[in-house]
């Protein structure tokens, strides 16, 4: 139940309040378990699933269109989405368990550390270095060229996330749950808009050094048809598993991770034992610009593409992702992420259907994840009585 | 007490519903013939010649005044570049295109974010502005659609660089004409070029979505089977991603021998470059006028030898053409192309405009006087002009770029013909 | 003195970076042509003359001299010097720093456009006025000091600050006059008051559209859908608690019935405006209901992510393949016919203006009536603790689906005007952006009450029609004033006078009283 690695929504600790709702609670509790629901959610749980058995049922067993290797691709190319997700998703879940506000910028501060990544191996690539032949820096020290990428990145988007909360969000703090939302989205069109003019609305190719070419990979022959995985997919992946078991780490076990959950779990008391809130909210968004930091330019290295519009669709899916998981919940945004990646790319294949309607799927499910657990799936199912 | 009150408030509002009622049935007619005296704007003052005397009437330009082309384009949003490109490319059509005795050029270009909303502000406001003189635009199809009758009122001609949508000209508009290439045209020749040509038998068609690549996709694949071709698969593509490996898979899983793609160099890029990780290795890529460009090839380098797409005839390096691409660099700092496909377009619009506000002006007095209906009328009877991206000749719908396409082929980094 | 000087290096750099930014992204050149327009050029071109630019420069400083000096109004003037010229100075280093590296950009040609777009060799001459590089700096330098100086000047003379402090005061008057005319119009003259004001608002709102050009009546027009959609949205967010992200998917559902039942392609049905705009409007009630049903579970930011899902849901499928034949598909839907009244056509904005206002009317009679009515009050009660309020004996579920499906119906009513007027509607005009738009408005105009609904519609459809004028900077000034206003006016414009949608206890930790006026 007192699960320590998640962020906490519901003050436990907050006894009077518990005993005094808890008659009602039940009362809803009977509500919820009242006739009409307790049809509703049955029907439309077996329509569903119904729905989905025949379409798998044609797909895979009636008219057998694709075949392992197909299969194959499609698990890949949604595990490397899937793993963006994650990480963009982290940074909405951190920000999330410990203010309660959506941080709509969120997929602003990646993009301007998708530039940061960008720009970085440019600037490595113009870089000569004497040798036979001559060579760039990018491709005469990749991992050192990689690290340094990663590094301005994840500098340029917590430098950002940082005066973000702090002229954005911070004057905020006491306002209306509404408010900081509309602050963020405004936010959100300012950086947009701001990186657009900066950069000029080009959509621009990320220059990866050799040993990362886009397109190269590892070969798997399955049904006698090459299977490519990729190497700029499993980097990322494993780069985003790492960043992850870190953060989850540092959560659980360092100093400032006690000091996340204690804010998070009610800052005046945390205030009262020694913990100072106000640079634990800072940095827990310095951590989630990083992470988004990271991930810009992760998406740089594998798609390939930037422009100023590029985190905008990322930012609503791994927000979706986080809600999915169970908003404020770090391994809840992990397996939302990865479960919507995979959704994504295997679902309309599996159903069927146009890939048109990816999104479609993927919203459907979180509607549908949500009538049954109504606050995600890892999420705690007490967090209704507080939102 | 309370009903009372109820009633009350009721009654009030009641009679003033039908207040409004009635004065906008009064005023409906009112406002009708109003419209085109607001467009008049200045009085036909004496001097002012016979071309200003129907309802339409005049723009009038005192000495200093400055003609003003307007432009509905997306600046701001996720569709911005082509907005912005478009509108550069304009821009650069207005210095070159001269003055009439005095009066010069310029290009109000205006945010319409390329929907219905922000076209019909825009058009709203050029309307009632008495310097504009012409549109080259809309840039997007819903904004067009929404402007149209606005401008339709007024007697404002529009010159499209890229609204594409086959109904706008159907709809009998006597302002709206288009230099965009016709999807008509340009699809079914194409599914007979790849079919017959190419020698494709089984070809998967994708598009982005949006109207202008669905319409190309859909007619190419009915007319590849009309040729007697195999369409293994129809799917489109979510625009403004940059991860496609997931349909590619499933369209590799039918094994085409081409994929014919309607949609811009954004995706279309993006989709050659990860055809050759997906098990697409070995399939041609057939684009459109959307993937043609300078760009496309920066963007997929080695991935995109032998990708094929289909333009407007126009000699690719004429010296106008050359020309223009120095003075953008110049201007803007980067290739033009760079940012949409439709730079030269929007400079084609701009420049066809010019001219012919030239031929209908008529100076009396020390003042310029554009005539609206005959410029109207001039601008559907363009004919023959060289621009930078065809030649146009508007046929009596407004479309002004029905040539046959004209094939080209990516070989060692170049464009090249392909017949 | 110390604290003093600290503090004006601080703002010296920050108001500098702006500086550093306003300069990259070329927007001193587009004030200086602004401001060529304003003194009477009429063609300045591309690049404005030096003149405009070192005007612009000069208002800059003054910029810095003003920030730095806020909230200083009892400082010796001395110390206002001081303070105003270090921080005018700070800034003018880090801008000459700017220019010098913009210099060795110039003198040694490099080609930097690639990473920052507008840095051309024309604009850095331009930005150095002209001049030679060095006094170009010099002169750049020169101008911001000059400028803030001569904000201490005006500081010391005039007392600023007063103004500044105006803007607080300026929009709490705005409030008092709002609760000035709640009285008004609740006290005990309030049938009068009610027929005078009624009286006068009809008056004005027949004749002023007469006035205003096409253009005005079409900004008019907008804003006032965005009132009905703001209304109803408020009926949802402000008044039952319920934070929806995908309204815009009503709005959807109203304007497609219109556009497939009067227009002639894909259907051909040509209904007619009126049962079109009727069965929209109960079209979309009864949408509100069908994604009500699922989620009354949900609260919070679940059920703000899930509406945001329906609206997504509904864009994509209206855009997609599969429903091409029935909906278009993404070419949407062309030449709707307009409705006709009394046997006359509707064929300008004018007509559609007085059919706006009057749906606005409608809408705030409904919204009022339902804000001080039985149902009302349920709302408020499920707003507050929807677990006490059920335990109270409020069914919550009913009023809950019922302010969904009567706000949807608001969404409805506006999305028939909508497609009729604009004679097109297509999936894109319902994108995500459009339902952020109306919640922003309600917000930003203070949530629960129907002025502040208003205000908020004109800020949102006004301003960036006004806004205009700037050009490829308009939505980046929005963005910015839309974070400015948030933390000036946490409330809204307008505050409701009733308590707010979410108390910020759970926030900050702390209980507050609030106190819940009783009007009936």
């Amino acid at each position: 139940m007192n699960d320590p690695s998640s962020l906490p929504l519901t003050p436990k600790g907050n006894n009077n309040l518990q005993t005094n709702t808890n008659t009602a609670a039940k009362k809803l509790q009977a509500f919820q378990n009242s006739k009409f629901m307790k049809l509703l959610r049955p029907i439309l749980g077996v329509v569903v699933s119904l729905y989905i058995v025949f379409r798998l049922y044609q797909v895979l067993v009636v008219h057998q269109e694709y075949g392992a290797d197909t299969w194959t691709r499609l698990l890949i190319s949604g595990l490397i989405i899937g793993g963006v997700y994650s990480l963009i998703a982290i940074g909405y879940t951190l920000v999330y368990g410990i203010l309660f506000m959506i941080n709509f910028a969120h997929g602003e501060v990646m993009m301007f550390g998708a530039y940061a990544g960008l720009y970085s191996f440019w600037a490595f690539k113009i870089i000569p270095i004497a040798g036979d032949p001559p060579t760039n820096f990018l491709n005469a020290y990749p991992i050192l060229a990689i690290i340094l990428a990663f590094l301005i990145g994840m500098t340029v988007s917590a430098t950002m996330g940082f005066f973000l909360e702090k002229i954005a969000y911070r004057p905020l703090r006491k306002a209306p749950r509404l408010v900081p939302l509309i602050s963020a989205i405004g936010a959100s069109i300012f950086l947009q808009n701001a990186a657009m003019l900066l950069f000029s609305p080009q959509l621009r190719d990320v220059t990866n050094p050799d040993i990362l070419r886009r397109g190269a990979g590892w070969t798997i022959v399955i049904n006698g048809s090459n299977v490519i995985l990729p190497y700029t997919g499993v980097f990322t992946f494993i780069l985003s598993i790492l960043l992850l078991v870190g953060l989850y780490i540092l959560v659980r076990k360092s100093k400032l991770g006690r000091a996340m959950r204690a804010t998070a779990l009610d800052k005046k008391t945390a205030a009262l034992m020694g913990v100072d809130v106000d640079s634990t909210i800072s940095r827990t968004f310095i951590i989630s610009g990083a992470l988004a930091g990271a991930a810009g330019v992760m998406w740089g290295i594998h798609n390939g593409l930037v422009y100023y519009f590029v985190g905008f669709i990322p930012g609503i899916k791994a927000f979706t992702a986080a809600v999915l998981g169970g908003i404020g919940n770090l391994p809840g945004a992990m397996v939302g992420g990865l479960l919507l990646g995979i959704v994504e790319s295997m679902g309309p294949a599996a159903l069927g259907i146009d890939f048109q309607l990816k999104d479609v799927l993927s919203f459907l499910i979180l509607i549908f994840v949500l009538t049954f657990r109504p606050s995600g799936l890892l999420g705690e199912v007490l967090s209704e009585e507080k939102v | 007490m309370k009903a009372m009150k109820f009633l009350a408030v009721f009654m009030v509002l009641a009679m003033l519903l039908t207040a409004c009622g009635q004065a906008a049935a009064t005023e409906a007619p009112v406002a009708a013939t109003e419209a085109p005296v607001a467009a008049t704007e200045a009085p036909v003052a004496g001097g002012a010649p016979e071309a200003c005397a129907d309802a339409l009437g005049c723009a009038v330009f005192e000495a200093g005044d400055v003609i003003k082309i307007g432009m509905g384009a997306p600046m701001t949003g996720g569709n911005a570049s082509y907005g912005i490109d478009i509108s550069q490319g304009a821009t650069i059509a207005m210095s070159d295109a001269g003055d009439i005795e005095g009066w010069t050029f310029a290009l109000d270009a205006q945010d319409d974010g390329g929907t219905a909303e922000g076209g019909a502000a825009v058009a709203n406001k050029f309307a009632a502005d008495p310097a504009i003189v012409a549109v080259a635009g809309h840039i997007f199809s819903g904004a067009t659609a929404a402007a149209m009758p606005i401008y339709e009122k007024v007697g404002i001609p529009m010159l499209s660089p890229s609204a594409t949508n086959p109904p706008l000209t159907a709809s009998g508009s006597t302002v709206f004409n288009r230099i965009a290439f016709t999807d008509l045209n340009q699809g079914n020749n194409a599914a007979d070029f790849i079919y017959n040509t190419l020698g494709v038998k089984k070809m998967a068609v994708l598009h982005d979505g949006s109207d202008y690549g669905k319409g190309l996709a859909d007619i190419v694949a009915a007319q590849f089977v009309k040729d007697g071709g195999e369409v293994v698969i129809e799917q489109a593509i979510t625009p403004g991603e940059s991860d496609y490996t997931a349909v590619l898979s499933t369209v590799a899983a039918k094994t085409p021998d081409a994929i014919y793609f309607g949609g811009y160099t954004a995706e279309g890029a993006v989709l050659v470059n990860q055809m050759k990780t997906t098990g697409l290795e070995n399939a041609k890529f057939f684009g459109c006028d959307g993937t043609y460009g300078e760009d496309f090839l920066t963007r997929t380098g080695a991935n995109g030898e032998g990708a094929y797409a289909s333009i407007a005839p126009a000699s690719p390096d004429s010296d106008a053409k050359l020309t223009f691409n120095a003075a953008y660099l110049e201007k803007f700092g980067k290739e033009a192309g760079s940012l949409s496909p439709y730079t030269w377009a929007g400079y084609d619009a701009a420049a066809a405009l010019a001219a012919t506000v030239k031929q209908v002006a008529v100076v009396a007095d020390g003042k310029l006087y554009i005539p609206r209906a005959a410029l109207v009328a001039a601008v559907r009877s363009l004919s023959n002009y060289v621009g930078l991206s065809g030649t146009f000749t508007c046929q009596s719908n407004g479309e002004c770029n029905t040539d046959k396409p004209q094939f080209v082929v990516v070989k060692d980094g170049a464009w090249t013909n392909a017949e | 003195m110390k604290t003093l000087i600290r503090q004006s290096i601080r703002t010296g750099i920050t108001y500098g970076i702006v500086q550093i930014f306003f300069i990259l992204i070329a927007f001193n050149t587009m004030v200086g042509i602004m401001l060529a327009k304003i003194s009477g050029i009429k063609n300045p071109g591309e690049i404005p003359a030096a003149k405009f630019l070192i005007a612009y420069t000069i208002l800059m400083g003054l910029w810095v001299g003003i920030s730095a000096l806020s909230k200083k109004k009892f400082l010796p003037a001395g110390h206002k010097l001081l303070a105003g010229f270090t921080a005018g100075l700070v800034s003018a280093i880090l801008v000459g720093l700017l220019e010098l590296a913009m210099t060795g950009i110039l003198v040694n040609k490099i080609f930097i456009r690639d990473f920052l777009t507008v840095l051309s060799f024309d604009f850095i001459k331009a930005t150095l006025f002209g001049l030679t590089p060095v006094l170009g700096i010099v002169v750049t330098m020169g101008a911001i000091v000059l400028g803030s100086l001569l904000a201490v000047g005006l500081n010391i003379v005039t007392n600023l600050n007063a103004v500044q402090e105006h803007w607080k005061k300026d929009l709490s008057f705005l409030k008092n006059l709002n609760d000035k005319f709640q009285r008004m119009i609740r006290g005990k003259y309030h049938l009068i008051w009610q027929i005078v004001g009624i009286s006068i608002l009809a008056v004005a709102v027949i004749f002023i559209p007469m006035k205003w050009g096409s253009y005005w009546n079409y900004v008019f027009g907008t804003v006032g859908l965005y009132v009905i959609l703001g209304l109803g949205l408020n009926i949802i967010v402000g008044l039952s608690g319920q934070l929806v992200l995908g309204y815009i998917a009503f709005f959807a559902i109203g304007a497609y019935t219109m556009a497939l039942l009067n227009a002639p392609e894909p259907h051909n049905l040509m209904w007619g405006f009126w049962p079109a705009l009727l069965l929209g409007v109960l079209l979309a009630a009864l949408s509100g209901i069908l994604l009500g049903l699922p989620i009354m579970r949900l609260r919070g930011d679940y059920l703000a992510i899930v509406t945001l899902g329906f609206g997504e849901i509904i864009r994509i499928l209206l855009k997609s393949d599969v429903l091409t034949d029935f909906t278009g598909g993404p070419r949407g839907i062309q030449n709707i016919q307009g409705p006709m009244l009394f046997g006359k056509p509707f064929n300008s904005e004018v007509d559609f203006v007085y059919l706006i206002i009057a749906g606005v009317l409608l809408a705030s009679f409904v919204y009022n009536r339902l804000q001080q009515s039985r149902t009302g009050r349920a709302w408020l009660a499920i707003r507050e603790d929807e677990t006490v309020a059920r335990a109270s004996g409020v069914d919550t579920i009913k009023y809950k689906l019922l302010a969904l499906a009567i706000g949807a119906a608001f969404a409805g009513l506006a999305g028939g005007i909508y497609a009729s007027r604009n004679q097109f509607t297509g999936p894109d005009e319902h994108a995500l952006m459009a339902s952020i738009n109306v919640l922003s408005l309600i917000i930003v105009g203070g949530m629960g009450n129907i002025p502040g609904t208003i205000l908020g519609a004109f800020t949102l459809k006004g301003l960036p029609e006004i806004l205009r004028e700037f050009a490829n900077f308009r939505l980046l000034a929005f963005g910015a004033l839309l974070v400015f206003m948030m933390l000036s006016r946490p409330e809204g414009l307008i505050p409701s006078h009733r308590p707010k949608y979410d108390e910020p206890n759970e926030v900050s930790g702390e209980m507050k009283k609030k106190e819940v006026p009783h009007d009936q």
